[in-house]
């Protein structure tokens, strides 16, 4: 792709205070590090364009781009896999996470990706519907594989997005009745109105 | 000849002299009260001016403030406590206010301001620091968000200095609020919870200071203290929140860290 290199994420102070990654045993102390840690996951996601992580891959592979987000090699510290999904429920009960289901099929939540919702499928949504609006799209019929990778939509916040987190926006504009799906499930159709 | 008088004319004289005494006496006192009113005016009517002339620099220029905060402390003039009782009596206008009219209201209702932002830095910091945060680090906290809120402009060298904040809390105070200065060590800190710190809980705190953190076993070496005293101050500060425990350090030990490092620039990497 022919996107420029993204600058590096500027970390928070709190990514480089050692017991940050431990968890906290007081109770308000627990609840103020949640907090930061949520919004640490949220922004570094954002600016990454991030929008499910692995968390078995981002805990052991130092390859994955979210490797440094829960793994600070400058002063040895990292989190663990348990407090990780802490923190993801701590999102989720805010809207801003929530498991892939059909993943790791047989457990039942609690599986290994996880989506991240910088924005939310509602806010997505919110994004494509005046997209439509703006463009003169109403009325029209464009594939899922369009509105993220098409030329049409380039240029606009949702081109690039994840397929699966389309169809999940899409789903939510049916809902209210602003679009209409159609086809199969590997070529996705909507039509705007 | 020289006899003292023993008639009952005696009586008379001596009505007489302590009539002409008292009759001297107040006259010598009102005019002493008019100089002083004079004066009174005239002070007040300068130190008006001065406020009123002064004023933009007195909210803008942190060591002009500090001057003139200064010059009304030597002078015996507390413009906070007046301003702050005046709110008290129900705006009745009397002596109490008087500072505060005299004023123009620039001065106090900018530490008062400077208090309300206070309040918010402490309360939204006190999840992570159990209502104990220095003051240096208000200040900076204060300092960021004022430049974020002229969008990063020098616009107006409005600086604020620590001695503004220390004021600024003060100003709290005949509003009965917990918010008090506490001193662990030399440095001053903004304690926004009625709790008391024993000797031990501020010794830990003081130390540290100095190097952001300490272990069980650094408390025992230097304040040569038996583990379980070490242990128990540690773990008390750990429950108001005041320390954040890292379980991760070399060497196995627990260490419990001050919050306020987690706001310093040098450990940024």
């Amino acid at each position: 792709m022919p996107t420029p290199p993204t600058p590096p994420f500027p970390f928070p102070k709190e990514y480089s205070f050692p017991p940050f990654f431990t968890p906290q045993i007081n109770l308000a102390t627990r609840h103020a590090q949640l907090t930061k840690w949520s919004s640490l996951i949220l922004s570094y996601c954002r600016h990454h364009a991030i929008y499910r992580l692995s968390l078995s891959d981002t805990t052991t592979s130092p390859s994955s781009p979210a490797y440094p987000l829960f793994n600070n090699d400058s002063i040895n510290r990292r989190l663990s896999l348990s407090y990780i999904k802490e923190i993801i429920d701590f999102m989720r009960r805010d809207g801003r996470a929530e498991w892939v289901s059909g993943s790791g099929s047989g457990e039942q939540q609690q599986g290994d990706l996880v989506w991240v919702y910088w924005r939310t499928p509602e806010e997505w949504a919110g994004l494509v519907e005046k997209w439509v609006e703006e463009t003169g799209n109403k009325g029209q019929v464009m594939t899922v594989y369009e509105l993220v990778e098409g030329e049409g939509s380039r240029g606009s916040e949702f081109w690039g997005l994840d397929q699966e987190l389309m169809v999940k926006a899409v789903q939510v504009l049916v809902k209210k009745g602003k679009a209409q799906t159609m086809g199969g499930e590997e070529n996705l159709g909507v039509k705007f109105f | 000849m020289s006899r003292k008088g023993v008639g009952l004319a005696a009586f008379d004289r001596s009505r007489l002299t302590s009539a002409s005494y008292a009759t001297h006496g107040s006259a010598l006192r009102t005019t002493n009260a008019q100089a002083l009113e004079t004066q009174l005016s005239v002070f007040r009517s300068l130190l008006q001016q001065f406020a009123q002339q002064h004023g933009k620099e007195i909210r803008s220029n942190p060591s002009f403030r500090a001057q003139f905060a200064r010059m009304c402390t030597a002078i015996g003039v507390d413009f906070l406590a007046a301003s702050a009782s005046h709110e008290g009596s129900g705006g009745k206008g009397g002596d109490s206010s008087i500072w505060g009219q005299l004023l123009g209201r620039t001065v106090n209702d900018f530490y008062f301001e400077l208090a309300v932002k206070v309040v918010e830095v402490c309360s939204e910091t006190r999840g992570e620091n159990g209502g104990l945060i220095e003051v240096r680090k208000v200040r900076e906290l204060l300092q960021l968000r004022q430049e974020k809120q002229m969008g990063a402009g020098q616009k107006e060298g409005g600086g604020l200095t620590e001695d503004d904040v220390l004021r600024a809390v003060g100003t709290l105070k005949p509003l009965g609020s917990a918010y008090s200065i506490v001193k662990v060590g030399s440095k001053p800190y903004i304690r926004s919870v009625p709790k008391e710190l024993n000797t031990d809980q501020s010794a830990v705190l003081e130390a540290v200071q100095v190097l952001g953190y300490v272990s069980v076993s650094m408390l025992m070496v230097n304040w040569k203290w038996a583990r379980a005293r070490a242990k128990t101050a540690v773990e008390d500060l750990v429950g108001e929140g005041m320390l954040w425990v890292d379980k991760q350090a070399d060497g196995g030990e627990w260490d419990y860290w001050s919050p306020g490092f987690m706001l310093e620039d040098g450990l940024v990497s």
